[in-house]
């Protein structure tokens, strides 16, 4: 069983809207990238099978709403994280100042049990554009956030032209894999010999 | 219930809840992995069971099926693995599932296997598809049969036979893919909306709350749709819209409508949008009354506009889809069909419109126009706007064109334009007037004309104009000032070299500054005084090549127009800048060689210090300034003359403290004696006046002697350096006798005065004396005056 478990690697990505999110998981799942902007709604994964040191993983991607307002049910599925991608645009001051926020919301509504270790990546993206001539947001800047922020990994990808995204996904991996089980291992009070099923509890309807 | 004591409740009923989940997953990962299916799926049933729970609301069955979603993961590896080894095969997989007692936990399960079995490709992905949506429709419970759809969406997600999967091919074209997740998607939003009509009535908000927090799942189809490589432009033009659209229209439900909408906007790209603006905007009448339209188009039509700005090649697309015509008569159609829209909301479109123009047609002012006209209409016949939502808008609306031209000629060609500002109160036109001023002094805009001017001045009255309010007391001193220290600076910004608009322009400014009360005079006249002053100096530059009397009749009416624009200050309590207005003015006709209008302003500065200075300190300054300005005249005949420099030395002995009245006398003496060529020189006079200071001077010190105070010894020498001017100067008049007579006297004064010897007389004194020493020994012209007086 806790092989089993340990087969799945959960990340999820957030960040502003309009960062490339969407983009940044369909580059690397499907290898297709659309210059058109789509809002996310709510939250759903895709999933893609990596190997790490000869063994085979599913990396479970969860790419995310960066509008609020398609965000309504709130943020259960951030339970379970392996692994939490910060993505920015390189061309977007504000992008990059709300990473704080974003890994502190992170933080806060996925309460893993060692915040202070927990792997994220932060991932600056859009860097095709314009040849970097609208770049706002240095390098130097974006690694010195990271540092300080106990030595996040920092990759600069293109998702249009699928520039580092292998690197950053295979680090993502590997960080994600690193992490300790969140999942307090349950343990029944009574260890129910006879294998019977229990009463049914529940208060709804026959459907 | 009370709302803490049912929070605490439903957290209970949660913990409650993942802890049977827990329990019985753990008995599943149990038999999973010593290989009991049997038990497996029992306990996994079990587990789901815990879904049908009806206690919860939407955020907390969420966390509870997330849990369970996770453990599907799990149940989904074990299938998978177990049918790849050959344990299984996934049909008898699919037929087991189907034993479980309840039908929520059974589907689920279906889902799950569903998934492998597509994956296995033992079946066309198609058929798997359509038998799991239609099976889920099983579940009618609402809050239920949302979750398990979106588990089918999600679990189906990359299994869908789109264009480029693996799964498409065969029998499976996209078309299945579409038709699956439309079906899903009917089926979630007939689910969504039907919720609204259950439970009792006195739970509506609560329901309408719960539903607004399960929307994205319903949303979440149209992302999927968006997500299909085989939604392209046509695909969705022909099929996926108008079906998502029929669903939309015909749910009749004011959230759904709302939400899908702005769903149908964010998910598809920018180019469908415009490629079918029509259709997309035909829906908009069509919705319920209630809904909040106004939102939803202005985030079309801005979504719209960033698009057009991202790149130089679409915006002939724009052109070609005839976006402005059909957001315009779409706008239109939403405002008739919503009777109850709040002005606010009216403007917002309409701003949203303008921006969307401004952009895509940044050369039509007549689309520009088109709008605010409609505004105006829709504005007609309500009373002034005070909502300030609504206000905040229309500076919104009138502030776009300023700051996408950068000049204010723009907006003041635009007719509708100061009809719009007609609808402010007065403190959101002022609000509004400031900004046009600084956009006009931001990009040094220039207006040249006087039509402009008076145009410009209409729109911005709310600060030139005294309102009847008595609102006006409760003003801030600071922004008042702040308010018309800008009108000071725009009267600046109105000019042109041709003076005769020129003089046209500063007449209408005229008339538009007198409407002003006293407060508003005293920052707005100055401004206008010097703009005419300005362009007297331009005549005279241009003298030459002008019809002489021409020019000369242009000043005339320029130095009227000055004489009555001071005048309105009489009526305001600031004597002080009218005096100086006044003795510029004379100074200005001076120049002109204008002796009696020169003559009229020095009169109207007398007349202004006898009846309205009353203050000494006031006086002083008065007096000084006149004298200065005498001083540099030279247009005036001997009489005229005689009468002013007469009046001015009379004033100056008449100040309220001597030692005042000694300055101003001395003071005067430089009337007397004028360094230009053909100057005035009248040495005698000069030493009357000297003389007369010098009686002051010592009449003062007398006065202080008596009182015991210390003496004016300054005085004295301040008395002493003029004489050393007039000497340096070459007037014959002042002797060597005289100075010396001078010197003594202060050397005595210092010395008697010595308790209280003033530090900064005797270095005045001794520097005093150093001078006399060094032109002494420069010798040259000026030394040789100096040679009589002994140190």
């Amino acid at each position: 069983m806790a092989s089993r478990r340990r087969m799945l690697l959960k990340v999820i990505i957030l960040g502003d809207s309009g960062v490339g999110k969407t983009s940044l998981m369909n580059q690397y799942v499907n290898k297709k990238f659309s210059n058109q902007y789509k809002a996310t709604i709510g939250a759903d994964f895709l999933t893609k099978e990596v190997q790490i040191d000869d063994r085979l993983f599913t990396l479970q991607i969860w790419d995310t709403a960066g509008q609020e307002r398609f965000q309504s049910l709130g943020v259960a599925f951030y339970r379970g994280a392996d692994c939490c991608v910060l993505v920015y645009d390189v061309n977007v001051m504000k992008s990059f100042d709300n990473l704080n926020n974003w890994r502190e919301e992170f933080l806060i509504q996925a309460s893993p049990s060692d915040p202070e270790n927990f792997p994220f990546i932060v991932l600056g993206n859009k860097i095709d554009i314009d040849g970097g001539n609208s770049r706002v947001v240095s390098q130097k800047k974006a690694k010195a956030w990271c540092a300080s922020k106990g030595n996040i990994p920092y990759f600069e990808t293109s998702a249009k032209e699928g520039f580092n995204i292998e690197a950053a996904f295979q680090c993502i991996a590997q960080n994600a894999l690193k992490n300790e089980p969140e999942e307090d291992i349950y343990l029944p009070d009574t260890i129910d010999v006879s294998g019977g099923a229990r009463p049914q509890q529940s208060s709804g309807c026959e459907c | 219930m009370v709302p803490d004591a049912a929070a605490a409740d439903e957290e209970k009923c949660l913990a409650d809840g993942i802890g049977r989940l827990q329990h019985n997953a753990f008995y599943m990962h149990r038999a999973l992995d010593s290989n009991n299916l049997k038990d497996a799926l029992r306990y996994a049933g079990q587990m789901l069971s815990e879904l049908r729970t009806s206690s919860l609301s939407p955020h907390k069955y969420y966390e509870l099926y997330m849990r369970a979603f996770d453990e599907l993961r799990k149940v989904e590896m074990f299938f998978v693995e177990e049918t790849r080894r050959g344990t299984y095969s996934v049909t008898d997989l699919y037929e087991l599932v189907q034993h479980a007692a309840n039908i929520l936990p059974r589907l689920y399960l279906l889902c799950t296997v569903g998934s492998v079995y597509i994956k296995s490709k033992e079946a066309p992905a198609k058929d798997v598809l359509k038998d799991l949506v239609e099976m889920c429709r099983g579940i009618q419970h609402p809050v239920r049969g949302l979750f398990l759809r979106s588990y089918l969406s999600q679990i189906s997600r990359d299994k869908l036979p789109d264009i480029g999967s693996e799964f498409e091919g065969g029998a499976n074209t996209v078309n299945d893919a579409i038709e699956f997740v439309l079906q899903n998607f009917t089926e979630m939003n007939k689910l969504w909306v039907r919720m609204q009509y259950q439970g009792p009535i006195g739970e509506k908000a609560k329901r309408g709350k719960e539903r607004s927090e399960l929307r994205d799942l319903v949303g979440k189809n149209l992302h999927v749709l968006s997500q299909l490589e085989g939604v392209d432009l046509d695909m969705y033009k022909e099929t996926v819209l108008p079906r998502i659209l029929e669903q939309v229209v015909n749910c009749k439900d004011e959230l759904a409508q709302h939400y899908l909408m702005d769903c149908i906007i964010q998910v598809f790209p920018d180019e469908y949008h415009l490629q079918t603006l029509e259709t997309l905007l035909s829906a908009f009448p069509q919705l319920q009354p209630t809904v909040d339209i106004k939102t939803v188009l202005s985030l079309l039509m801005d979504r719209l506009s960033n698009y057009a700005v991202s790149s130089t090649e679409v915006l002939p697309e724009f052109l070609q889809a005839e976006a402005f015509a059909k957001l315009n008569s779409a706008v239109g159609e939403v405002i008739e069909a919503q009777v109850d829209m709040p002005i606010s909301g009216v403007i917002t479109l309409y701003v949203s419109l303008l921006t969307f123009t401004l952009r895509i047609h940044p050369d039509r002012l007549d689309y520009m126009d088109q709008i605010l006209g409609a505004c105006v209409q829709r504005l007609s016949g309500k009373t002034k706007v005070e909502d300030s939502k609504a206000t905040k808008q229309i500076i919104a609306l009138l502030s776009a064109p300023l700051e996408k031209y950068k000049d204010i000629s723009t907006a003041l060609n635009l007719p509708n334009y100061p009809r719009v500002m007609d609808h402010l109160d007065n403190a959101t036109n002022k609000v509004m007037s400031t900004i046009i001023i600084q956009n006009i002094m931001k990009n040094n805009t220039c207006i040249s004309t006087a039509d402009r001017v008076d145009t410009l001045l209409e729109l911005i009255k709310g600060l030139v104009k005294e309102t009847d309010e008595a609102q006006d007391d409760e003003l801030d001193e600071e922004d008042f000032k702040e308010e018309q220290n800008s009108v000071a600076r725009l009267i600046h910004m109105l000019r042109t070299d041709d003076a005769e608009e020129m003089f046209k322009i500063i007449s209408t400014v005229r008339k538009h500054i007198l409407l002003g009360g006293p407060k508003h005079l005293a920052f707005t006249v100055p401004p206008v005084v010097f703009s005419a002053l300005k362009l007297l100096r331009h005549l005279q530059n241009q003298d030459g090549d002008v019809n002489g009397q021409e020019v000369s009749v242009t000043q005339k009416k320029i130095f009227q127009l000055l004489h009555q624009t001071i005048e309105a200050l009489s009526s305001v309590p600031s004597p002080e800048l009218a005096l100086k207005l006044y003795l510029q003015c004379a100074e200005a006709a001076n120049d002109c060689g204008l002796e009696p209008v020169s003559y009229e302003f020095l009169t109207q500065a007398f007349i202004l210090y006898e009846e309205e200075m009353a203050d000494s300190k006031v006086q002083v300054t008065a007096i000084h300034l006149i004298i200065g300005t005498l001083q540099r005249m030279n247009v005036f005949g001997i009489e005229n003359r005689d009468t002013l420099t007469h009046k001015a030395t009379g004033y100056s002995a008449k100040l309220l403290k001597k030692p005042d009245q000694c300055r101003a006398v001395y003071a005067c003496s430089h009337l007397f004696w004028v360094n230009e060529q053909d100057g005035v020189k009248d040495g005698e006079r000069v030493l009357l006046c000297l003389k007369r200071a010098l009686r002051i001077a010592n009449a003062a010190q007398q006065m202080n002697a008596t009182r015991g105070s210390s003496g004016h010894v300054t005085l004295f020498i301040e008395m002493l350096n003029k004489y050393l001017y007039f000497l340096e100067k070459g007037n014959p008049q002042i002797t060597s006798s005289a100075i010396h007579d001078l010197i003594d006297l202060i050397r005595t004064e210092i010395q008697s005065d010595n308790t209280t010897s003033d530090p900064s007389a005797n270095a005045f004194f001794s520097s005093t004396m150093r001078y006399i020493e060094f032109h002494k020994q420069k010798g040259g012209s000026v030394g040789e005056n100096y040679e009589q007086i002994k140190v």
